[in-house]
């Protein structure tokens, strides 16, 4: 019984005292709560010094790589699957937007840009906005706090339309009414379908609409 | 005596092995990115999906069968007009369902998986039996399913790949540990004897509903882009 529970502990202690999956020391909602990636033994090596043994000089009895995982910033539940899904690589897909924004439209770099999110959360639509900003003036764009207004009778008529054809009808009227000047371009990034945890990004320049993604 | 003793520890020790076996799986990048269509509501009616399954190191062809049959099973519950077929052979229903239904197909689904690391000491093994199963042994498998969507011309619409790992750890004290442990978790908390396996499905297919439902809302995007100017 004695060597049973060295022998126990003493593996424990090896293998699943560390291991970031479900186990003893790790609950369900804990190992679902990590990002974690597989580098190879030099490259763990490099970023952290000291915490991975390096090979032996003879080279290893096994075939090794490191599963490096960290702990996400946030609780899965504390967010919502669709905000989550935005939020959790904001700068990235900030920097995609304004990237394909200078790149698909070369004849906007000297316009004024503005920029507008619509997802279902207001707040979230708020940091991607200004993530959008931030990107595309770090890219050399003027960008301006400015929104583009329509009245009333627009908006209404508007928002009864799928936001697939909306948005032509939209970006037609803020040119009409001069919601819009000719030196203004809008990028907007939206959500069409509550259901799907991507975005979609279109310009709207001189009264056209164009969809990039 | 010896040889009867001998059997006896043997057979006992297979015994411990089956069933004192834990098996865990962890998301480790990608299958458990977040999902807001619902797997079980219908999500896709009037699409017209073919899913095509690769065999390779990970999945043989009956494997890989298994895997487009209930993957298409997924997408016709969701309301999907599905044609399956297996990558390195002839379409098994594909062909008959082209024959049969001229309207080309909207999405194209590509699944190929394969084994990136996997870790199993034969030494801790060897103790392990010999013990009956005293000795705890860990087996560990980590594998990769490449995703890719295209539409039915062959545009590429997206690609992930979503990895995981299955760690099998066998032995008594392990087995007896969880079991104690279990009493004190909560429901959902519990390792239950299919857990590995029913919290990868849920994953695996939440993701795949996810993933082909973003692609399909992609397509009709970029089916309002005109085409480029001459």
């Amino acid at each position: 019984m004695g060597l049973y529970l060295a022998l126990w502990t003493i593996w424990f202690q090896i293998t699943a005292g560390g291991d970031p999956a479900l186990g003893p020391n790790k609950s369900r909602s804990g190992a679902r709560n990590m990002e974690c990636e597989r580098v190879p033994v030099p490259v763990a090596l490099a970023r952290y010094p000291g915490v991975v043994r390096p090979p032996d000089p003879r080279g290893d009895l096994v075939e090794r790589e490191v599963l490096i995982c960290t702990e996400k910033l946030m609780d899965q539940e504390l967010r919502s699957p669709s905000d989550e899904a935005i939020l959790s690589n904001l700068d990235e897909t900030a920097q995609e937007i304004a990237g394909l924004a200078t790149a698909s439209r070369p004849e906007l770099k000297a316009a004024t840009w503005l920029v507008e999110s619509h997802t279902a959360n207001p707040e979230v639509s708020a940091k991607l906005s200004f993530a959008a900003k931030n990107a595309m003036v770090s890219q050399g764009l003027r960008v301006s706090d400015r929104t583009p207004i329509l009245g009333f009778d627009d908006i209404n008529v508007i928002t009864r339309l799928p936001p697939m054809e909306a948005w032509p009808v939209a970006c037609r009227r803020y040119k009409d009414t001069g919601g819009m000047g000719d030196g203004d371009a809008l990028l907007a990034t939206v959500v069409l379908n509550p259901k799907e945890t991507i975005l979609h990004t279109g310009v709207c320049a001189q009264g056209v609409w164009t969809w990039l993604r | 005596m010896r040889a009867s003793l001998t059997s006896f520890v043997a057979v006992t020790g297979l015994l411990l092995l089956s069933t004192g076996c834990v098996h865990v799986y962890q998301p480790v990048s990608g299958l458990n990115a977040p999902v807001v269509v619902d797997p079980g509501a219908r999500n896709f009616p009037d699409l017209k999906l073919e899913v095509v399954c690769n065999q390779g190191e990970l999945l043989n062809r009956q494997e890989a069968t298994v895997l487009c049959q209930n993957a298409g099973t997924l997408f016709r519950n969701q309301g999907a007009q599905v044609t399956t077929r297996l990558g390195t052979g002839r379409s098994y229903t594909g062909a008959q369902a082209e024959e049969e239904d001229e309207r080309p197909i909207d999405l194209t689904l590509e699944l190929t998986s394969r084994e990136v690391h996997t870790f199993n000491d034969p030494l801790m093994w060897t103790l392990c039996v010999l013990s009956v199963s005293v000795v705890p042994a860990l087996s560990e498998t980590s594998f990769e399913l490449d995703v890719v969507i295209r539409d039915g011309s062959g545009f590429l619409l997206a690609t992930d790949s979503l990895e995981g790992r299955i760690i099998k750890r066998v032995g008594i004290g392990v087995w007896a540990l969880e079991k104690a442990l279990d009493l004190t978790r909560e429901d959902d908390e519990k390792i239950a004897k299919d857990a590995a396996e029913q919290d990868l499905s849920a994953d695996l297919y939440g993701q795949l509903s996810q993933m082909v439902f973003n692609a399909q809302m992609q397509w009709e995007v970029l089916q309002q882009v005109p085409p480029p100017e001459r």
